[in-house]
């Protein structure tokens, strides 16, 4: 017997693209093909958007959907209200103004740095009502499941008349929202710089994007990674060292990501000087998931770089990279392509080590970068910064962080934080208890903003010494390697000085002068480059920077 | 692009400093309107003398900013957001037509008289670098006195905070935070505890003044000294008028927040340069300018370009 389903006949699955046709149809006398004019995107935002749908706009801590952004502000509130954004970053007015307007109710997002006060204010008020906090990869795997997008803006370079895009070196997480809408009828609609004959490559193929329109300028792009040498100061030079040695060498670190602290471009800067002359090339820092650092030219200059893959761009090392095939991803044409999700990814799984500055840390080593009053979420670093339980592959320093001779005992990532004592204005990073605290009852947030975990942070490094966190698994003994390099900060002041010798003894902790470092020698003489000019220089002037870095 | 106008509070003034506000038609009208209200010669408010007293630099704050103000609005160069410093705000809310400039020098009269009335000697205010607001609330807090009573008064900068209260109050907190981590702490040059409860009354008195008033909704919206939100109806703005003498001046927030709104181009009214210096300080990537040192002529052609 044939069992018969009932509502077979009446029931619809195919709901979603009839609705999305319908959108479609509904711009039909507005667009041409999948051309929207320049000067009626307003108009079509209107129609193809829904009130209460959910809306993810591209705006991450590089490329911003700017034209589309100040467009989805000027959509009539009594037309389309109550969207649901999901923003990997809240980096521009008018994505906070599209609450203040009414059009949007609710967010989600990983990043807030730029408009850290007023979401702050606006979450207190109860203007906006916030979904979640994430890191980006979370926030992108949430596109998937429960945060599955009605319609995704975004930014492109180029596009050809059929809607192919070139997103070329800042392809960051453009594919990744694309696909979230695309591949569940949703609606992509691509700003682009201009329309092309033909385009360098395709990033993005047509049959994935609905409609392209032409920026009125184009998106807004911030060389975020560029740090200028001449800010690099000794103590960051002492910490440089003390890292090489200290953590590098000693694990024979080989893949790895670095924060965009000076303290971390001064390694960078070391690499061609300092380590070379410990005859560590080849042996460390060889493989990199990292935005175009113009401070990584000097070591790849010197060979000391195998290869780079990057989250995104960088203003002004376009022409570097182009000419560095070897070194970094490229297309046929040549130039970068970047993928903010893949390069999470490996930053989370396939590298032996993370590396960021913190601004206060606690204790137990919880670390957080929040200031009261402000919410500014996390980024990518509480994600590379974290041992990630599904690894399975085995590297050398992964394997030497591994403290038992158990059968079924493991390595571990190593998440390295390094900090000054005390940052400026006399404020000791090193405190009782985290402003984080503080930050999750004002602004009604579920958990506190911690942006690594002091369970997964293997060593921390400061002007004093290194403490090797991942040797102990006792609160009290890691309580007491984190004071004995603290200095005088309230921690600090907690350290008996029997206790930091027998520490020493043990190898829990090091001081420069056990690592072999003279403090003196900490001089910015060792710098491969002291200046943004000198950068220039060893990339034989292909790297150009944004004018606001040039000091000539 | 987005601009900011910045009105500046007590702390700008300088002897004759009426004498060096911008030569225009506009500018003299208002000097003569502000004789005639007061019933006194311009001159006699501009002297050493006078400006030791509260309500004369108060009165002349609110002249030298709103008579440039006024060449602005006469050019057809509208700022998109205003924001005043203390009493500075009288200015910023005339120039959103919230009150009208005989209304403003009014209540600023009045507040500079109580404020004078209301404190015998023995009260001021000081100034700490070096810590930040929330380290030195506890500081100020542990060492509470009703006897000498201190407060936590202006947010100018993150680590640049002002104090109120009795002078030797402020005098032990001075001594304890000099060497408890801040780079500096000084009294400043005011004889009144601005900024602090001990000037409730004060705000009550002005409230009933604005209260016989007929405010109009802002036309350019402000940035509030007590909340650091965008002010847009009149009576969020007649409480921020009549409050911020007991309140503290959250003026770093208050900035911060035209900043995160947009805003590109940040210039400060006469006789100054101190708010737009904070300015410059705090968001490197804004202009900022004031009309004081960079000229009229400097500020209205970077508003006619923008």
């Amino acid at each position: 017997m044939v069992l018969k389903n009932v509502g077979e006949a009446t029931k619809s699955w195919t709901t979603r693209v009839e609705a999305k046709k319908a959108r479609i149809e509904s711009v039909r006398g507005l667009v041409d093909g999948v051309a929207i004019p320049t000067d009626r995107i307003v108009e079509v935002l209107e129609k193809l958007i829904k009130t209460g749908d959910r809306v993810v706009l591209e705006g991450n801590n590089q490329k911003q959907a700017s034209f589309l952004s100040q467009s989805l502000v000027q959509i009539d509130p009594k037309k389309v209200h109550d969207l649901h954004m999901i923003m990997s970053s809240i980096s521009r007015p008018e994505h906070l103004d599209v609450f203040e307007y009414g059009i949007a109710r609710k967010i989600d997002f990983s990043y807030a740095g730029p408009q850290s006060l007023r979401i702050a204010q606006m979450i207190e008020d109860g203007k906006i009502e916030l979904g979640d906090l994430h890191t980006y990869i979370e926030l992108y795997g949430r596109l998937f499941i429960d945060l599955i997008p009605n319609v995704a803006l975004v930014a492109a370079d180029k596009a050809d008349a059929n809607g192919n895009l070139y997103t070329g070196p800042n392809t960051e997480e453009t594919p990744t929202l694309v696909e979230a809408a695309a591949f569940r009828d949703g609606i992509v609609i691509a700003q682009v710089n201009e329309i092309v004959d033909e385009l360098p490559r395709v990033d993005i193929p047509s049959s994935w994007v609905d409609f392209i329109v032409v920026a009125d300028k184009p998106y807004e792009l911030e060389p975020l990674f560029t740090r200028d040498p001449r800010h690099i100061t000794d103590i960051q030079i002492l910490q440089a060292m003390m890292i090489i040695r200290g953590i590098y060498e000693k694990h024979g670190v080989k893949s790895l990501n670095h924060g965009i602290g000076f303290n971390t471009a001064a390694v960078e800067l070391l690499l061609p000087t300092y380590a070379e002359s410990l005859g560590l090339k080849g042996k460390i820092c060889t493989n990199w998931v990292l935005n175009p650092h113009p401070t990584l030219i000097p070591a790849i200059e010197s060979g000391w770089v195998e290869s780079v893959y990057c989250f995104g761009g960088e203003l002004g090392m376009e022409k570097y990279v182009e000419a560095r095939r070897d070194i970094f991803f490229t297309g046929k044409d040549g130039s970068l392509r970047s993928n903010r999700t893949l390069a999470q990814l490996a930053g989370q799984y396939a590298v032996d080590l993370f590396i960021g500055s913190t601004l206060q840390m606690d204790g137990l080593g919880n670390s957080s970068t929040v200031t009261r009053g402000r919410v500014a979420g996390y980024g990518g670093a509480p994600n590379m910064g974290h041992n990630p339980g599904g690894r399975r592959h085995s590297t050398d320093a992964w394997f030497d962080l591994k403290t038992s001779d158990e059968p079924l005992a493991r390595g571990k990532k190593l998440v390295v934080q390094v900090a000054e004592t005390f940052q400026e204005a006399n404020k000791p990073v090193f405190v009782e208890s985290l402003d984080a605290i503080s930050v999750k009852d004002q602004a009604k947030l579920a958990v506190a903003p911690v942006m690594i975990y002091g369970e997964d942070v293997t060593h921390i490094v400061t002007e004093e010494g290194i403490a090797y966190l991942y040797k102990s698994d006792s609160i009290a003994e890691r309580r007491e390697m984190i004071a004995s390099i603290a200095g005088i900060t309230p921690i600090g002041m907690e350290h008996n000085p029997k206790a930091t010798e027998r520490l020493r003894e043990k190898g829990m902790i090091a001081l420069p002068e056990d690592l072999g470092i003279r403090r003196s020698d900490a001089k910015r003489s060792l710098l491969a480059a002291k200046n943004i000019d000198e950068l220039v220089q060893w990339s034989g002037g292909l790297y150009t920077p944004p004018a606001k870095f040039r000091s000539w | 692009m987005k601009s900011a106008f910045l009105f500046p509070g007590q702390g700008s003034q300088y002897e004759g400093m009426l004498n060096d506000l911008p030569d225009d038609p506009v500018v003299k009208n208002l000097l003569e309107e502000s004789g005639e209200l007061l019933h006194t010669p311009i001159e006699s408010l501009h002297s050493k003398k006078a400006l030791s007293t509260t309500k004369a630099v108060q009165q002349c704050l609110l002249i030298a900013a709103v008579s440039t103000y006024k060449v602005f609005e006469k050019n057809g160069l509208m700022p998109t957001y205003v924001a005043g410093h203390s009493v500075g705000a009288f200015g910023a809310a005339t120039a959103a037509g919230v009150i009208t400039f005989a209304e403003a020098l009014r209540l600023v009269t009045l507040r500079g008289e109580l404020m004078e009335k209301t404190c015998d000697e023995g009260y001021g205010m000081a100034v700490v670098l070096g810590l930040d607001e929330y380290r030195l609330s506890e500081i100020v807090n542990s060492l509470f006195d009703a006897e000498e009573p201190v407060y936590v008064s202006n947010r100018n900068a993150p680590t640049q905070i002002t104090l109120s209260g009795s002078l030797r109050g402020l005098q032990k907190v001075i001594d304890y935070v000099t060497s408890h981590g801040a780079t500096a702490a000084r009294l400043l040059n005011v004889s009144t505890p601005s900024h602090s409860p001990l000037f409730n009354q004060v705000s009550e008195e002005l409230f009933r003044e604005l209260d016989k008033l007929e405010l109009k909704r802002p036309k350019i919206p402000i940035s509030s000294n007590i909340t650091s939100r965008l002010l847009m109806q009149a009576d969020t703005v007649k409480e921020d008028l009549a409050k911020s003498i007991c309140y503290p001046v959250r003026w770093h927030d208050a900035a911060n927040l035209l900043f995160e709104s947009g805003t590109e181009i940040f210039i400060e009214m006469p006789p100054g340069d101190v708010l737009s210096k904070l300015a410059k300080q705090a968001f490197s990537e804004a202009r900022t300018m004031s009309a004081a040192k960079n000229g009229l002529e400097d500020c209205l052609y970077v508003m006619s370009n923008s």
